[in-house]
């Protein structure tokens, strides 16, 4: 499989009150297009990835909104998989062009989340948790700090280990002007930082985004750029309580090494990686499950500087979903322009030296859904 | 929220699970809370594992009548009919499972 990531394009990630959802989408999109060296009306699909817009704002059928916006006359849908809405979108572009049905595909990841209260996008959120957990009084950060709690016991990672994923996701988002907190913290201010959930500080979340990210992809396989090779999703139950293991997401393990197959590369040959750290202790659950290290050993990688850039494997150099932000619809392209733009050399002062492989990681619920893409150059 | 129908619907598993006990496997507190569950703020809720004959599966629950310096892993607890969060005064007011440590 050879898909070309022929032209990206981002919107700031933040509190963006003077922009709408179709705004950000736009502005993503025509970045995209423009990118990508092609008109509109030579784009056939637009994949629309957005969890909550419909629930929290009457409006639904963003498909054709935004295609029309943009000019676009081919078909258009949304993609809906809780956080996972991005990934599955890029993922079912990437099927309808292996497909051959569709030759030029927009995918545009867009969330608008600041427009509501907190509780009503905990609430919103909760959507995509199982209806025994919403009746709990069950939040996600409540289910994440469960799986951390359980991860504590049984492996011994700590509150400052967790805080340490914040301080280098931090530390990455601090050279991503795109990043809702283009700044560093401290280890003292976000082990210091109120509780939310316990054992989650404010500082394990990632925050309430709004923001816009769009791909162009096509099979074009002729000229040399960066394509995805791997593409693979896995399911596992929405309620966390009926999984077999609370210290980790087995649809990740599942999702990796069917995209790694497709790729004939292996987890070692990976050289730059986004993944998913809605909560710190996701990003060690990733490193974990994705097989960068063994079960257990998650928090004491990370801790070694292993994933800080500089180190062997840098991972989430946009700042993750932490520092960059998590419009949950947009989180998952995001993840693949950030990778692209690592694998052309086009990343700045966050640049990983001749990245030749990413992995792209995005989780849905508590990882009821799980994307995981290869690219490479 | 839930609507008479889906109560009335859920309301028919919940019975099978009155006064049945289990061990609490793992808890959190939760500070900042959906709509409808504002007024609990802080709450604990924890998954639940059944024993047998109950059909020894886990559910999540919510924890009552007690503080978290009370709590410990593998505790006995049992299961409560309580009000679910809030529902506004036109709303039908929903009732469901929650735990409390076993006395």
């Amino acid at each position: 499989m050879k898909i070309k990531v022929l032209g990206t394009g981002l919107t700031k990630f933040g509190e963006l009150w003077d922009k709408s959802l179709f705004d950000l989408a736009q502005e993503a999109s025509l970045e995209a297009i423009k990118d990508s060296g092609l008109s509109p009306n030579q784009i056939d699909a637009v994949f629309v990835g957005n969890m909550i817009y419909g629930k929290v704002s009457n409006q639904d059928h963003l498909g054709p909104t935004i295609a029309s916006q943009l000019n676009i006359k081919g078909a258009a849908l949304r993609i809906e998989g809780a956080c996972a809405s991005g990934g599955l979108a890029v993922h079912l572009a990437i099927q309808s062009i292996l497909a051959q049905t569709y030759k030029n595909v927009l995918v545009v990841g867009v969330e608008k989340m600041t427009d509501i209260s907190v509780s009503q996008v905990t609430s919103a959120l909760m959507g995509a948790g199982s209806e025994e957990e919403r009746r709990a009084g069950l939040t996600f950060p409540a289910l994440y700090a469960l799986m951390a709690k359980a991860h504590m016991q049984k492996y011994g990672t700590t509150k400052k280990q967790m805080a340490q994923v914040a301080v280098k996701n931090h530390f990455h988002g601090s050279l991503n002007n795109k990043a809702q907190f283009p700044y560093e913290v401290s280890l003292e201010k976000a082990l210091n930082s109120p509780c939310i959930c316990d054992p989650l500080n404010l500082f394990d979340a990632s925050p309430i985004t709004d923001g816009a990210a769009a791909v162009v992809l096509n099979a074009d396989t002729s000229k040399r750029g960066v394509f995805i090779t791997g593409s693979a999703v896995a399911t596992d139950t929405v309620d966390l309580s009926s999984r077999e293991s609370l210290t980790e997401i087995k649809a990740t393990r599942e999702a990796c090494q069917k995209a790694l197959k497709q790729t004939g590369c292996q987890i070692k040959d990976v050289n730059v990686c986004e993944v998913h750290d809605c909560f710190t202790i996701a990003e060690i659950l990733a490193m974990e499950d994705l097989g960068f290290c063994k079960k257990g050993e998650g928090a004491e990688f990370i801790e070694k500087g292993t994933t800080k850039l500089g180190g062997k494997i840098p991972v989430n150099t946009s700042g993750g979903l932490k520092a960059c932000g998590h419009p949950v619809g947009a989180t998952g392209v995001k993840q693949i322009v950030e990778l692209t733009w690592q694998l052309r050399g086009s990343a700045g002062s966050r640049q990983v030296k001749d990245a030749k492989v990413g992995l792209a990681q995005n989780v849905g619920g508590t990882g009821a859904t799980v994307v995981v893409h290869v690219l490479q150059n | 929220m839930s609507s008479p129908v889906t109560i009335w619907r859920s309301h028919k598993k919940l019975s099978a699970y009155l006064n049945k006990e289990g061990r609490l496997v793992i808890w959190t507190k939760i500070y900042v809370a959906p709509v409808g569950f504002e007024h609990q703020v802080p709450y604990l809720v924890g998954i639940v594992q059944f024993d047998p004959p109950a059909g020894g599966e886990r559910m999540p629950l919510q924890i009552v009548d007690c503080e978290e310096q009370d709590l410990k892993v593998n505790q006995k607890v049992v299961t409560v009919i309580r009000r679910i969060g809030k529902t506004k005064s036109e709303d039908v007011i929903e009732y469901g499972l929650k735990v409390k440590p076993r006395s």
